[in-house]
C-alpha cells in the first residue's frame, strides 16, 4: 500500500505542477497587472500611482522571474500578500478556516446521518407508498435550485416564521448556534434529495443480495440486517461519495457563506473574484487542487479499511 | 427507550419555543448602539490610501481632521475641527500660496501600546502639527502608493520629496531599513510643509488651489503618529497599520474582524471629551441649519449645544447580499437602509412611504448625490468631434435631443435620479434649478432637422449612402447593462443612425479611452468635494484623457478653458456665478456630453433614529445621530415573535403519512 500511495502522490505532484502552470498562464499572462492595480488603488488613482502599485507588488518583473517566484512561493506555501488589501494570504486562510468548518462540519455530519438513515428507512419499505413518497420528494428536492433554497429559506424561516436570524455570524458560544441553524437547516434540506436517491439505490441493490435472504432465513432481525449487514456492505460506494468531500470542508461553501455573511473561505473566494484579488485566487485554486489529489488518495486507502478484499498495489 | 423519545420531543419543543431571530446579544437592547450593514469587507483603514465611501464610514468617525463640514448647513460649509480656525490663503512674494493651520493645544491620541515606542510606559501623547506633516509625507511616499498623490503634488517640494525618497531607498539599503520617520527626516521633509511651532502647520502651494482646504476635511490629512506606522508593521503578531487605526476622532475601534464585524466605541481621549469647556464647533450639536431642519426637529432646543457624540457604540456587520440585509432592517435589526430594487414598490408609493412602512414609523429621506453620469463624445473624432466643425456639433445636438432621461430613470432606477441639465448637481455652487438645457428636452422632430442640417438627412451618411455608423464604447459587458445601453441606441435609431454597442471589460475600456480609440462612450463622476471646480474640470482642455487626465471627451475649447482658470480660484459670489453660466452655455452649444442624471439616494430610517440628515457627500455624521433604544427594543420584540405552529404541523403531517404505512407494512409481513 505504501508503494501505491507513493506512486499516486507522484502522479499528484505532476498534476499540481500542471495546475501551477495553468494558474501562471491565467493570472500572469492573460490578466494584466494594470487590471489588478486599478481595483486595488481605486478608480480615481492617476496612472503614476497605478504604475507605482505595480512596481511595489513586483508585477513589472520579467516573466521568467515571475514564473520561478510563482512556483517557489506555492510549493513552499509562502503565499505572499493579497492583491486587494496587502494582508498575508496565510492569515486570511487561518481566519476563514474556522467559520467554514463551523458550518461545513455539522452540515456534513447531519447530511450524512440523515441521508443514510432516511435511505435505510425508505429502502426498508421498498415498494410501499413510503418509498414512492420518499423518491418523489427526493426528485422534487433535487430539481430546485440551491439559490431558491437559500432565498426561500431565509424568507420563510428567517423572515416569516422568525425562528433564526436571517443572516450573520458570531463565533461567541452563546450566539454561534443561532446563526448556523438556518444555513445548516437549508443546506441539509437541499442536499437530502440527492443523498436519498443515491444511498437508496445502493441499499436496495444490497438488500436484494443473497446474504440478506440468508440472514433473514436464519432469523436475523430486520433492524440488524439493515444496520449491520447492508450498511457495512454498502460502504464502498458510500465512501466514494463521502471521503472525497471531507477535504473540501475546509474550503467552505461559496453560496451559503456569501448569503449568510459567514466569513469563511468560500466567502473569501467570492471576495477575491469580485475584487480582482488574483494573488488570493491563485492560492485558493492551488489549495483546491492539492485537496482534490489528497481526497482521491484518501478514498482509495479508505476502501482497504472497509473491505479486506481490496488490495492497493 | 420511550423515555428517550419523549425527552427528544420535549427538547425539540423547548428549542422551538426558545428560538429567536435576534442576531445580537440580548444585553444590547438597553444600550445606545447603532447597527449598520457593510456590503463588502474593507480593504484598508490607512487614511493615506483609503478612498472609498464604504471605508469612509469608519475612517470618518475615527480620524478627525483639521477642518470638517457643518452637519446641517447647505451648501456644504467648512468649519474648524482640530484647527482653531479655517485658514485664509496668503500669497507669497514669489506667487506661491500659503495656509497656516493652528492646532488646538492639549488634544491627545487614543490610548495605544504603540506610543511606548517613543517613551517607555507611555500610552498616548499630544497631537502635534508634525503628525499631520508626517501624514502628508506618507502620501508622498512611493511605497504607500496613495491615490491622492497628484492632488497633494500641488504642495511645494512634494514631488521632489517623493523622488528623493525613492532614489535613496534604491541606492542605500541601510537608509531603507531605518525607521520611517527617520527616513523622512533624513530627506529633509517636504519643503512646502512646515511646522513653525508644535501647534502650527504651514502648507505652501506652488500654485493657487483654494480647494485644498476641502482635502483638509478628509481623512487623508488626519494626524498620524509615527509610532503607529513603526509599531503596526504586521511582525511578531502585531497588526498592520491599515487594520489598526489610532483614533483622534469621537470613536475608536474596539473590535475589528475585517470580514464579519467592526465595533466602534467612544474615544475617551477625543478632544470633545477631554475639553468639553471649549465647546468647539465639531464637539457640540449645531445651532444653525436650514428651514427644513427646523421643521424636521433637527434644531430642537433640547438638542442644540448638547455635547457629542450621543451614541455609545456603532456596530458594522458584513452583509454582502442586499436581500437579507434589507429583511433584517425591516425586522428592526438595522437602524437604516437603502431600498433594494426588489422591494421598491412595496416601500415607496408615489414618491413617499407606502402606508405599510409609514405604519411602522419609518422615515424616508431623499438626497441627491454630488455625481453626474453622462454620455460623452470624443471631441477628437473626425465624425462626432470638434474636428467635424458645425457638422459634428449639429450631430451631437441631435443625438442629445432624443435621450429621454426621465423615462430612462423611471424604467431602470425606479425613478431615482435627477435629470441633469449641466455637469453641476444640486447642492453645488452654480447649480440653477430653473435652468433648462434646450438640447436636453426630448424633441425627436427637432433632432431630425438638426441631423439634416448636419448633413445626415434621415440619419444617412451621404458618403456611403447608408445609415451613419457610430460606435458606443462601454466598460460593462453584463446583460443587465446591455439592456440599459440599448435604451440609448434605440433612441438614436429613431433618427436613422446606426449605433453599435462595443462593450468590453472595464480595464480594456479604460485602455481604449487612454488611446483615444472611441467615438461615443458613457461614464460618470463622483465629487471629492462640494465645489463646481470638481465638476467643471472634467471638461477642461489640459485635463484631456489622452494626456492622462479625466477629461474623457477631450473637450478643448479656448474660451471654456480661460473661464475655468478664472472661475476655479474665485470665492463663491456673483463673479463666479457669471463665469459658471458662461461655461454652461458653451457646453450647451458644443455638447461634448449628453448629461444624464445626478444620482438620488432614498434612505429609510426607523422611527427610533434621531437627528439624521442625509448628505450626498460622505460626512462623519455618526457623532450627531441618536437612538431611542427603549422604543427600538419594544418594537423589535413586537415585530419578531417567532411563529412555531408550522413546525408542529409539519411534524404531524410527516407522522400522519409515515405511521399508517409502517403499521400496514408490518401487519402485512406478519
Amino acid at each position: 500500500m505504501f508503494a501505491y500511495i507513493v506512486r499516486r502522490s507522484a502522479y499528484g505532484a505532476v498534476v499540481v505542477m500542471g495546475v501551477l502552470a495553468i494558474l501562471f498562464a491565467l493570472f500572469f499572462l492573460y490578466a494584466s497587472p494594470q487590471e489588478i492595480a486599478l481595483r486595488a488603488v481605486g478608480e480615481k488613482a492617476p496612472q503614476e500611482v497605478i504604475d507605482q502599485w505595480i512596481e511595489n507588488h513586483g508585477y513589472n518583473r520579467p516573466l521568467d522571474e515571475l514564473l520561478v517566484d510563482h512556483y517557489r512561493r506555492m510549493l513552499t506555501f509562502d503565499f505572499g500578500r493579497s492583491d486587494a488589501d496587502d494582508t498575508p494570504i496565510i492569515d486570511r486562510l487561518r481566519e476563514g478556516a474556522g467559520p467554514s468548518l463551523s458550518l461545513t462540519l455539522p452540515l456534513f455530519v447531519l447530511g450524512l446521518v440523515l441521508g443514510i438513515g432516511l435511505s435505510l428507512f425508505v429502502a426498508y419499505f421498498r415498494g410501499t407508498y413510503i418509498d414512492t413518497a420518499g423518491v418523489v420528494l427526493a426528485v422534487l428536492g433535487m430539481s430546485v435550485s440551491v439559490l431558491l433554497y437559500i432565498i426561500g429559506g431565509q424568507f420563510l424561516i428567517g423572515k416569516l416564521l422568525r425562528w433564526f436570524p436571517i443572516s450573520g455570524f458570531d463565533p461567541s458560544p452563546d450566539l454561534i448556534l443561532r446563526f448556523l441553524a438556518l444555513p445548516i437547516l437549508i443546506a441539509t434540506a437541499e442536499g437530502l434529495g440527492g443523498s436519498l436517491r443515491f444511498y437508496r439505490t445502493v441499499f436496495i441493490e444490497e438488500t436484494s443480495r443473497d446474504y440478506v435472504r440468508t440472514a433473514r432465513a436464519k432469523g436475523c432481525g430486520d433492524g440488524r440486517i439493515m444496520a449491520r449487514h447492508v450498511l457495512r456492505n454498502a460502504m464502498i460506494p458510500i465512501l466514494t461519495r463521502v471521503v472525497v468531500a471531507i477535504p473540501f470542508l475546509f474550503t467552505g461553501s461559496l453560496l451559503l457563506e456569501s448569503f449568510f455573511g459567514i466569513p469563511g473561505l468560500g466567502s473569501l473566494m467570492v471576495d477575491a473574484i469580485q475584487g480582482n484579488d488574483f494573488a488570493t485566487l491563485r492560492v485558493m485554486v492551488f489549495i483546491g487542487s492539492l485537496l482534490f489529489i489528497f481526497a482521491q488518495i484518501a478514498t482509495d486507502v479508505s476502501y482497504t479499511l472497509v473491505d479486506p478484499r481490496v488490495r492497493l498495489e | 427507550m420511550k423515555g428517550l423519545g419523549v425527552a427528544a420531543v420535549a427538547a425539540i419543543c423547548a428549542a422551538l419555543t426558545a428560538c429567536t431571530n435576534n442576531p445580537y446579544p440580548d444585553a444590547d437592547e438597553t444600550e445606545k448602539v447603532r447597527y449598520r450593514a457593510l456590503p463588502a469587507p474593507l480593504k484598508t483603514l490607512d487614511p493615506a490610501v483609503s478612498y472609498t465611501s464604504l471605508e469612509h464610514k469608519i475612517t470618518a468617525n475615527v480620524y478627525e481632521t483639521l477642518l470638517e463640514y457643518h452637519y446641517l448647513k447647505r451648501p456644504y460649509t467648512l468649519m474648524p475641527a482640530l484647527a482653531e480656525a479655517v485658514p485664509e490663503p496668503r500669497t507669497l512674494s514669489d506667487g506661491r500660496v500659503a495656509y497656516t493651520f493652528r492646532l488646538r493645544p492639549g488634544m491627545r491620541f487614543q490610548d495605544d501600546p504603540a506610543f511606548a515606542l517613543g517613551e517607555a510606559g507611555r500610552t498616548t501623547r499630544e497631537i502635534l502639527a508634525s503628525d499631520i506633516a508626517f501624514e502628508l509625507s506618507r502620501i508622498a511616499d512611493p511605497d504607500v502608493a496613495s491615490p491622492v498623490f497628484a492632488t497633494f503634488a500641488k504642495i511645494d517640494g512634494f514631488r521632489a520629496f517623493s523622488e528623493q525618497l525613492k532614489q535613496r531607498r534604491e541606492s542605500d539599503p541601510d537608509f531603507a531599513a531605518q525607521r520611517i520617520d527617520r527616513q523622512y527626516a533624513a530627506i529633509g521633509g517636504i519643503s512646502g510643509v512646515r511646522t513653525p511651532s508644535a501647534h502650527e502647520l504651514e502648507i505652501i502651494l506652488s500654485e493657487r488651489y483654494p480647494q485644498i482646504l476641502y482635502w483638509f476635511a478628509m481623512p487623508f490629512t488626519t494626524p498620524v503618529p509615527w509610532e503607529a506606522i513603526a509599531y503596526y508593521d504586521g511582525q511578531e503578531g502585531r497588526d498592520f497599520f491599515k487594520d489598526h487605526p489610532i483614533s483622534v476622532g469621537p470613536f475608536q475601534i474596539a473590535e475589528y474582524r475585517r470580514r464579519s464585524l467592526i465595533v466602534l466605541t467612544r474615544n475617551p481621549n477625543w478632544y470633545g471629551a477631554l475639553h468639553p469647556q471649549w465647546r468647539a464647533p465639531g464637539t457640540v450639536y449645531p445651532s444653525e441649519g436650514e428651514a427644513e431642519d427646523v421643521e424636521r426637529g433637527r434644531l430642537d432646543a433640547d438638542l442644540v449645544g448638547k455635547p457629542l457624540p450621543f451614541l455609545d457604540r456603532i456596530e458594522f456587520r458584513l452583509e454582502k447580499e442586499t436581500i437579507p440585509a434589507f429583511n433584517k432592517f425591516i425586522q428592526g435589526y438595522y437602524d437604516a437602509s437603502g431600498i433594494i430594487q426588489e422591494s421598491f414598490d412595496k416601500v415607496v408609493l408615489e414618491g413617499g412611504l407606502s402606508p405599510d412602512m409609514a405604519k411602522r414609523g419609518m422615515l424616508l429621506e431623499k438626497s441627491v448625490d454630488p455625481t453626474i453620469s453622462y454620455i460623452g463624445f470624443n471631441m477628437r473624432d473626425p465624425v462626432v468631434g470638434a474636428v467635424a466643425g458645425e457638422r459634428g456639433r449639429k450631430l451631437r445636438q441631435a443625438m442629445s435631443s432624443v435621450i429621454d432621461v426621465e423615462e430612462y430613470t423611471r424604467i431602470f432606477n425606479n425613478g431615482r435620479g435627477v435629470a441633469a441639465q449641466s455637469p453641476l448637481p444640486p447642492g453645488i455652487y452654480g447649480y440653477d434649478p430653473e435652468y433648462r438645457n434646450p438640447f436636453r428636452v426630448t424633441d425627436v422632430e427637432r433632432a431630425k432637422s438638426l441631423l439634416a442640417e448636419a448633413g445626415y438627412p434621415g440619419g444617412v451618411d451621404p458618403a456611403t449612402g447608408k445609415p451613419l455608423h457610430l460606435s458606443f464604447d462601454l466598460g460593462d459587458t453584463s446583460a443587465r447593462g446591455r439592456v440599459r445601453y440599448l435604451y440609448f441606441v434605440n433612441a438614436w435609431n429613431q433618427l436613422g443612425i446606426d449605433v453599435e454597442i462595443v462593450a468590453t471589460n472595464y480595464n480594456k475600456f479604460r485602455e481604449k479611452m487612454r488611446e483615444g480609440a472611441y467615438q461615443v462612450f458613457m461614464w460618470g463622476w463622483i465629487a471629492d468635494y462640494p465645489d463646481p471646480e470638481n465638476f467643471l474640470f472634467l471638461l477642461w482642455g489640459p485635463m484631456a484623457r489622452e494626456g492622462g487626465g479625466v477629461n474623457s471627451a477631450n473637450f478643448d475649447d479656448p474660451r471654456y478653458n480661460a473661464l475655468f482658470l478664472e472661475m476655479k480660484d474665485m470665492p463663491n459670489g456673483p463673479a463666479r456665478a457669471e463665469r459658471i453660466r458662461a461655461m454652461r452655455s458653451i457646453l450647451e452649444r458644443e455638447r461634448p456630453w449628453i448629461e444624464l442624471t445626478h444620482s438620488e439616494n432614498f434612505a429609510l430610517y426607523h422611527g427610533w433614529m434621531k437627528n439624521v440628515k442625509p448628505a450626498g457627500l460622505s460626512l462623519p455624521a455618526a457623532k450627531y445621530e441618536d437612538i431611542d433604544q427603549v422604543l427600538r427594543a419594544e418594537l423589535r420584540s413586537e415585530w419578531n415573535r417567532p411563529v412555531v405552529w408550522p413546525a408542529y404541523a409539519l411534524a404531524a403531517i410527516a407522522l400522519a403519512i409515515a405511521v399508517p404505512g409502517v403499521v400496514t407494512f408490518f401487519r402485512e409481513r406478519q
